[in-house]
């Protein structure tokens, strides 16, 4: 740097002026392209080996037509309305398996129809909170014509890869043991429920208000898994 | 307690000649199942159609007295697979339960396997696959869409299978005989396409279906000489007028 500013402060003009004034910037911008350059590096291998790094919107999270709140359903403990700011809410500590109830059984999780949200919401839940609005006007409970929810995947595999939720579910309630990130005492039972065994891939999901993926579902976890419990390992098992 | 076997069975499948009617239904159902790309008469001018079991026709004789001969050709499924060693990416193995499988995330489209297959069963995407707008929703969700570029071919409808063992271990049973039906077979009208368990130590207490008619006098495989040993069994034609055929039926 000392030696920058000799060389523009230098009095005997053998160097041109716009040079001297163009080393600066030249010098600044050689740092930048540098720093942008390991950004991106870092993004993509952080990127390629798990969750990219949550800038510019890779924070995993999506956002849901229905600011639906996992917190209040299955949650345990005080939780805040996002239809009504200010407000909180008692968790209802509800099983995973009441809404998405293809789980124990198919391929899919699935996503309760309306009919499943407005057996509750056409009583509970007060007529002011605007995220209510929107599910009652869906399910078809005012005046307005009914309209399909569009709720967007937050989990999303590759379309080479046929993921089936039942054998896993199945798997892992009867070994407990080898769920993770699982609520404290899960880990010893002898069997466990079904709801007890999504933390595994899912996370907390009790816990999120929005919810976001936590584990990079890449295929080296799952074969890593597979491997730990002596499940096939072979490519048809999920490439087919 | 159970969790899913792998590596058990040994498929295969009986190919009774003398049943088929060459109707095509198996080409149908094959096509509709497992997502196979729609096929132009362009494509088939330029060899390019796409058909993961065909039905193929043979005139026998001469006019007036003239018969035709229709014989479904799948993938053998070769115990010593001509295309399986020459794949550089191991997109194609064999896998522990006797089948020849295609992984489709790992081709890199060489279509070195496609040139060593003596059956030519195996099929490049030579295009995108497109499906018209009112097809969209009838594709098969446990089929992969193969995208261009890369190989495919008969899968032994492995959907149904790992479906098949899936469901039986959650009902803590054995899989029984006949219980996994593949598309073909399950469209022919005339039975001629049996699918099944055809290792010899998992058919000795109770012989499967298709177990049963591999020891048959009629049983053939196709391109013997080559010794790719499939796990393909014909049935021969039963035909009285034929010279040298197959007697006794």
């Amino acid at each position: 740097m000392a030696s920058l500013l000799e060389f523009i402060k230098e009095k005997h003009r053998t160097t041109p002026l716009w040079i001297k004034a163009l080393a600066p910037v030249l010098l600044l911008g050689g740092l930048a392209v540098f720093a942008v350059t390991g950004a991106v590096t870092a993004f993509v291998i952080t990127a390629w080996l798990g969750q990219p790094i949550p800038v510019l919107g890779f924070d995993q999270t999506v956002k849901q037509p229905i600011a639906f709140p996992h917190t209040i359903h299955a949650g345990t403990g005080l939780f805040p309305s996002t239809g009504l700011p200010g407000q909180f809410i008692d968790g209802l500590e509800m099983d995973c398996t009441f809404c998405h109830r293809t789980v124990t059984s198919q391929a899919n999780a699935g996503v309760p129809p309306v009919a499943l949200c407005s057996y509750c919401h056409k009583v509970i839940g007060p007529e002011e909170n605007p995220e209510l609005a929107k599910l009652r006007k869906a399910a078809g409970l005012t005046e307005e014509d009914p309209s399909p929810i569009n709720w967007k995947r937050v989990h999303r595999l590759p379309d080479h890869v046929r993921f089936v939720h039942e054998p896993h579910i199945r798997y892992l309630t009867q070994h407990p043991s080898e769920i993770r990130n699982a609520a404290p005492g899960v880990n010893q039972l002898s069997e466990a429920l079904p709801s007890q065994v999504c933390s595994t891939c899912h996370g907390d999901v009790a816990s999120m208000l929005e919810v976001k993926q936590v584990e990079a579902l890449k295929m080296g976890q799952c074969v890593d898994c597979h491997r730990e419990n002596e499940a096939p390992t072979d490519c048809t098992v999920c490439h087919h | 307690m159970t969790t899913e076997v792998f590596g058990k069975h040994k498929w295969g499948m009986v190919v009774d000649v003398d049943r088929c009617t060459g109707c095509q239904a198996c080409v149908l159902a094959c096509q509709v199942e497992n997502n196979v790309p729609l096929n132009t008469q362009e494509r088939y001018e330029r060899a390019r159609g796409m058909a993961w079991i065909r039905v193929e026709r043979y005139w026998e004789g001469e006019f007036p007295d003239v018969k035709a001969r229709f014989i479904p050709i799948l993938c053998q499924h070769c115990e010593n697979a001509p295309c399986e060693p020459v794949c550089p990416v191991f997109a194609t193995y064999h896998n522990p339960e006797g089948m020849n499988v295609q992984i489709y995330n790992r081709c890199v489209g060489t279509r070195y396997c496609a040139n060593g297959c003596p059956y030519i069963v195996r099929f490049f995407n030579y295009w995108e696959p497109v499906w018209p707008e009112s097809f969209r929703n009838h594709l098969n969700p446990d089929v992969t869409v193969r995208s261009r570029g890369i190989m495919e071919k008969c899968s032994f409808c492995m959907q149904r299978i790992r479906r098949g063992v899936r469901n039986a271990a959650k009902e803590n049973r054995e899989l029984e005989d006949g219980e996994i039906q593949t598309a073909c077979q399950q469209a022919c009208p005339t039975d001629a396409l049996v699918f099944g368990d055809i290792d010899p130590d998992n058919n000795r207490t109770n012989p499967g279906r298709a177990y049963s008619m591999i020891n048959d006098d009629r049983a053939y495989t196709l391109l013997p000489r080559l010794n790719t040993d499939p796990n393909v069994i014909y049935l021969a034609k039963v035909d009285p007028d034929r010279e040298g055929g197959a007697g006794g039926h």
